[in-house]
C-alpha cells in the first residue's frame, strides 16, 4: 500500500508543487489546505481532509504546534511545507546513522536534556553505533555550527523541518506514523525470480504435492465457513461492535482489564464463547476453571488435570521432559496411580510403551482419548449444569463509553504501557503452584491400590514440603517412591479410609472404596479412636504426611499425636529399612492382616510395575 | 607527524561535508537559486580534493606493516571517520542529483516549495570553503550542466569506495571510538557517560562562542553597559543639581 501511495505521490507532487507556489505564505492553516485540496482535485471535504491527514503522516507537510500528532485539523491550525530533501518520494532509505547525529545534535542543542524515548534511542544506537560514534558527534559538531551561520528565522525553519521528518520516521511514542517499515529482507520477494532449473524442480514438487492433498467438496468447506461466520460475527471486533469499547480506537483499557484471562467475572461474550465448542472453553483459562470446578464437583477432575499435564509436557522445556513424564505416569497412569485415569487398554499399552523412551509427544494418543471422552461426555453436561448456568448469570455485559473527542484526546494522552510479560509469566507461574500446591487430591481413586504419593506435588495436589524432607535423610535410596509405597501403603490406606470417612458426604465411586471405608468405620469404631487423631485427619492435606507420621506412633502405642513434622524425616529413613512384610503397626483385625499383606504383595507386584524407569534402575531399599 | 595532519584532513572533510547537506537540505525550496547551485558545485568540488587527498594520506600509512599496534588501532579509527564521511558525502551527492533534476531552475515558471526559509546559504559555503565571501562567477546554464558534472562525480565517489574497500582491509565494527581534543568524559565510552560527555561538548560550544563567533552578541551587550552607565551618570547629575538647588 505503501508503494501505491508512493506512486500517487509521485503523480502528484508536480501539480502540488505547482499549487504550492501559488500558495504565497510560507505557512497555511489547515482549513485552508484542506479547501484547497478539495478545490483543486474535485473531492468532497471529508476526503480531503484524509488526504491531507495522510500528507501529514507522510511527511509533506507538517504542522507547526503540536508536532507529535501527524494529521490535519480543520482549523487555524498552522502547517508548512516539507523540503524536497525530506520528502518520502524517492524513497531512500532512513539511516540510524543520520538519526544518531540528529539526536546528537539535539542533545547539544538541548544541552543533555533530551525526550525519554529521545534518550533511550540515544543510548540504543551509541551501544550498536559505537564504531562510529566518533564520526557522529564531530558530524553533529560541524552540523550545529553549519546551522548557526544562517540568521535566526532560518535556522527556526531549519530544525523544525528535521524534527519534523524525524517524528515521522522514528516516531515518538503515542504517534501513529505512515512509515510502516516492514523486516529488512535480503531477497525482494516481489523480484521476479530467475528461471534456473531448481525453481522448476520446485515447481513440480509443488504441483505433485498439490495433486495428492486430500481435497474436500467445496459444499462441505463453504457451509463450514459460512458456518463459522455466523457463530463468530457478533464476536469479532472488527465486524461488530466491542463493548465496552475498542481500546485501539478510543484508548481506553477497560475492554482488557474486563477480559483478563484469570478475572473473577467473565463477560458475556466471553461465556458464549464457551459454548460454542469444548475446544473454545479449554483454550480460554477462565473457561477452564469453570470447567474444572465442574469436574471437581463430579469427581472426575483428573482428566482435566492430565490433559493440562499433557500440554505442559508437550509445550515445556526439553530439559524438564523426562522428570514431566515420569511424574505423569506416576500419577495418572501407573497401576495404583493416586489420579488413575480411565483409559483403553491399548491406548495404555501404546503410552506405556512409548514411556521407555519418552519425547514430547509421548502423550499424544492417550491425552487425544481423554480430550474426546471429555468433549463427547464432560461437555455436555457442563453447559446445562448449574456452575456453568450460575457463570452466565453472573456475567457483566459492559456499558458501551461515549466517549466525546476531548475526552478522546485525554485518554490518548494518558496511554500507559501495559504489564511486562515477565511480570505476566511470573503471575502465572506462581498461580499455578498455587493452585497445585492447594488442589485436592481425587477422592474416587481412593481403592486400595492407591497411595497418595507426597512427593509427586504437581498434580496430585500435594505440596512439596513433605518430600523435601524425604529425599535428604534418604538419598541413597534410588526410587523412594516405589519403596515409600510399598511401606506407607497400609498406613496410607488407614489413613485415607479415616480421612474419608468424616468427608463421606461425597458420593464415593467404587465399590471397593466404600467396603473399604465400611470395614475402616467398624474398626475404628471398635477401636475407639482418639478423637485428636480424627482432627488430625480433618486437617487439609498437606499435613498428610505429618498426620500420618502423627498416626503411625499412636497406631502401636496409644500416644499422643502429633509428633513434630521434623520426625518425619527419621522416621521414613527407620522404616524404609524395614522390609515391608514387617509388621510395625497392630494388628486389630484380620481382614487387616490379610489387606496388609496383599497389600504388600502388590508393593512386591508393583515392584514389577510396568514403569519403565524402575526397571532400569536397581532396586537396594527393599530388596 | 602523520597522524596530525591526517587529523587536521579529516576535520577539514568533515566540515565540508557537514555544510554541503546543510547546502542540499535546502535545495528545491525557496531559498534555492543559483547561487545555490554554485555553491554547491564548489562544495562539491573541495570535497573530492579533500577526499582524495585524505585516502591517499590514509592508504599509505594504513599500508605501512612497520607502525605499532597502538598507531595501527588509531589509524584504523580516522580510516572509519573517513569512510563514514564519504558515506554521507555519497548519500548528499546522489540526493542533490535526484533533486536538481526535479527542481530545474532554467525553466519559465520556477516550482520551488514554500518552505519558509528565505535567507541565503552563502555563509554556510563560505564556511565551507574556509573563505570570506563568496563570489558568484557561474553562467546562466548551472543547474543542466553541473547536473552532468554531478553525474560523473558520483561514479567517481562510488569508484573511489569500491577501490577502498578492497584495498585497505579495516574492519569497522572493530574499531573503539574514542574521542580526542573536547569531550574527555567521552573516553571512557560507557553508555552512561555518553550524554555526559554531549554536555561536555555544549559546554564547549558557548565557550568558543564567546571567544569566537559571539562578535553579534558581544557589540550588544557592550552598547548595554554603556547605556546603563550613561543612564547612572546622568542621575548622578540630576541629583547633584537637586541638592545644590535645595
Amino acid at each position: 500500500m505503501m508503494m501505491i501511495e508512493q506512486r500517487e505521490e509521485t503523480s502528484k507532487t508536480e501539480t502540488e508543487r505547482r499549487a504550492k507556489q501559488s500558495i504565497l505564505r510560507s505557512f497555511s492553516s489547515g482549513e485552508d489546505i484542506i479547501a484547497w485540496l478539495a478545490d483543486r482535485f474535485q473531492i468532497d471535504t471529508q476526503e480531503a481532509r484524509s488526504f491531507g491527514s495522510m500528507l501529514v503522516a507522510l511527511g509533506y507537510i507538517y504542522p507547526l504546534q503540536d508536532h507529535k500528532r501527524l494529521l490535519i485539523k480543520p482549523d487555524a491550525s498552522l502547517y508548512r511545507f516539507q523540503t524536497p530533501y525530506f520528502w518520502p518520494t524517492q524513497q531512500w532509505p532512513v539511516e540510524d546513522t543520520d538519526y544518531a547525529i540528529y539526536l546528537a545534535k539535539r542533545n547539544i542543542r538541548k544541552k543533555g536534556i533530551l525526550e525519554l524515548h529521545e534518550q533511550e534511542q540515544y543510548n540504543r544506537l551509541h551501544k550498536w553505533m559505537n564504531h562510529k560514534w566518533d564520526f557522529i558527534v564531530m558530524q553533529a559538531k560541524e552540523q550545529y555550527r553549519a546551522a548557526k551561520e544562517r540568521k535566526k528565522p532560518d535556522r527556526v525553519v531549519f530544525e523544525c523541518q528535521e524534527r519534523a521528518y524525524w517524528v515521522v520516521h522514528r516516531p515518538p511514542p503515542g504517534t501513529v506514523s505512515a512509515m510502516d517499515y516492514g523486516l529488512e529482507r535480503r531477497i525482494d520477494p516481489n523480484a521476479d525470480e530467475t528461471k534456473t532449473p531448481d525453481f522448476y524442480e520446485r515447481i513440480m514438487i509443488f504441483t505433485q504435492q498439490s495433486i495428492m492433498r486430500p481435497r474436500v467438496k467445496s459444499s462441505v468447506s463453504i457451509g463450514a465457513l459460512v458456518k463459522y461466520c455466523t457463530t463468530y460475527n457478533s464476536h469479532d471486533p472488527f465486524l461488530s461492535k466491542c463493548l465496552p469499547s475498542n481500546p485501539w480506537l478510543t484508548d481506553d483499557v477497560t475492554f482488557w482489564t474486563l477480559n483478563r484471562l484469570n478475572v473473577e467475572v467473565p463477560s458475556k461474550m466471553r461465556v458464549e464463547r464457551w459454548t460454542f465448542s469444548f475446544g473454545e472453553l479449554l483454550s480460554d483459562p477462565r473457561g477452564r476453571d469453570d470447567f474444572r470446578l465442574f469436574l471437581k464437583k463430579e469427581f472426575s477432575s483428573e482428566n482435566l488435570a492430565f490433559w493440562e499435564s499433557c500440554e505442559d509436557l508437550k509445550w515445556g522445556t526439553a530439559a524438564t521432559m523426562r522428570e514431566k513424564a515420569e511424574q505423569i505416569y506416576k500419577t495418572f497412569l501407573a497401576r495404583g496411580a493416586p489420579r488413575w485415569i480411565n483409559i483403553d487398554g491399548k491406548t495404555m499399552e501404546i503410552t506405556v510403551n512409548g514411556l521407555r523412551h519418552p519425547h514430547r509427544y509421548v502423550l499424544d494418543a492417550a491425552q487425544t482419548h481423554i480430550y474426546m471422552l471429555m468433549k463427547k461426555d464432560k461437555y455436555g453436561r457442563y453447559i446445562k449444569s448449574p456452575v456453568f448456568k450460575d457463570t452466565m448469570k453472573k456475567a457483566i455485559c459492559p456499558e458501551e463509553h461515549k466517549f466525546s473527542d476531548a475526552q478522546l484526546e485525554q485518554n490518548a494522552k494518558n496511554r500507559r504501557p501495559s504489564l511486562s510479560p515477565i511480570i505476566l509469566r511470573q503471575q502465572e507461574l506462581e498461580q499455578r503452584a498455587k493452585m497445585a500446591a492447594n488442589a485436592p487430591v481425587d477422592i474416587t481413586q481412593l481403592c486400595r491400590f492407591t497411595t497418595p504419593v507426597p512427593h509427586l506435588a504437581v498434580y496430585s495436589g500435594i505440596t512439596d514440603s513433605p518430600s523435601l524432607a524425604f529425599p535428604a535423610p534418604s538419598p541413597a535410596c534410588p526410587s523412594p517412591i516405589s519403596v515409600a509405597l510399598d511401606s506407607t501403603s497400609a498406613c496410607e490406606r488407614r489413613l485415607e479410609a479415616d480421612e474419608r470417612k468424616p468427608e463421606a458426604l461425597g458420593p464415593v465411586r467404587g465399590p471397593v472404596s466404600k467396603s473399604r471405608m465400611a470395614l475402616s468405620l467398624r474398626r475404628l469404631l471398635k477401636r475407639g479412636c482418639t478423637p485428636a487423631t480424627m482432627f488430625a485427619s480433618l486437617s487439609p492435606k498437606c499435613h498428610s504426611a505429618a498426620g500420618t507420621s502423627s498416626r503411625i506412633q499412636p497406631i502401636s502405642p496409644d500416644e499422643p499425636s502429633q509428633a513434630p513434622p521434623r520426625r518425619i524425616g527419621n522416621f521414613f529413613q527407620i522404616k524404609v529399612d524395614i522390609p515391608p512384610e514387617c509388621r510395625i503397626y497392630p494388628i486389630e483385625s484380620e481382614d487387616e492382616d490379610e489387606a496388609n499383606r496383599s497389600a504388600s504383595r502388590g508393593g512386591v507386584g508393583t515392584k514389577e510395575i510396568i514403569c519403565p524407569w524402575e526397571s532400569l534402575t536397581p532396586h537396594n531399599g527393599t530388596g | 607527524m602523520g597522524k596530525e595532519e591526517c587529523k587536521t584532513m579529516l576535520d577539514a572533510l568533515n566540515k565540508v561535508t557537514a555544510c554541503y547537506r546543510h547546502l542540499v537540505i535546502a535545495l528545491g525550496s525557496t531559498s534555492d537559486s543559483q547561487n545555490l547551485r554554485e555553491e554547491l558545485k564548489r562544495t562539491r568540488k573541495k570535497a573530492q580534493e579533500l577526499a582524495v587527498a585524505n585516502r591517499t594520506k590514509l592508504t599509505a600509512l594504513l599500508k605501512d606493516k612497520t607502525i605499532s599496534k597502538d598507531d595501527r588501532a588509531e589509524y584504523e579509527r580516522l580510516w572509519v571517520l573517513f569512510s563514514s564521511s564519504m558515506e554521507l558525502l555519497e548519500v548528499d551527492m546522489k540526493r542533490s542529483l535526484e533533486i536538481g533534476q526535479d527542481f530545474p531552475l532554467k525553466v519559465p515558471t520556477r516550482h520551488l516549495i514554500q518552505t519558509g526559509m528565505t535567507g541565503s546559504t552563502t555563509t554556510v559555503a563560505a564556511r565551507a570553503m574556509s573563505v570570506q565571501n563568496m563570489k558568484y562567477e557561474a553562467d546562466s546554464n548551472i543547474d543542466t550542466a553541473d547536473l552532468r558534472d554531478l553525474q560523473t562525480e558520483i561514479s567517481q565517489v562510488s569508484q573511489m569506495m569500491e577501490e577502498m574497500e578492497m584495498k585497505v582491509q579495516v574492519a569497522p565494527w572493530a574499531v573503539e571510538a574514542k574521542q580526542e581534543a573536547g569531550a574527555e568524559l567521552k573516553s571512557n565510552m560507557s553508555v552512561g557517560n555518553s550524554s555526559v560527555g554531549v554536555i561536555s561538548i555544549c559546554e564547549e560550544e558557548p565557550k568558543e562562542e564567546e571567544g569566537g563567533g559571539g562578535s553579534s552578541k558581544g557589540f550588544a551587550s557592550i552598547c548595554a553597559v554603556i547605556v546603563f552607565f550613561i543612564i547612572v551618570f546622568a542621575a548622578l547629575i540630576l541629583g547633584y543639581l537637586v541638592i545644590n538647588m535645595s
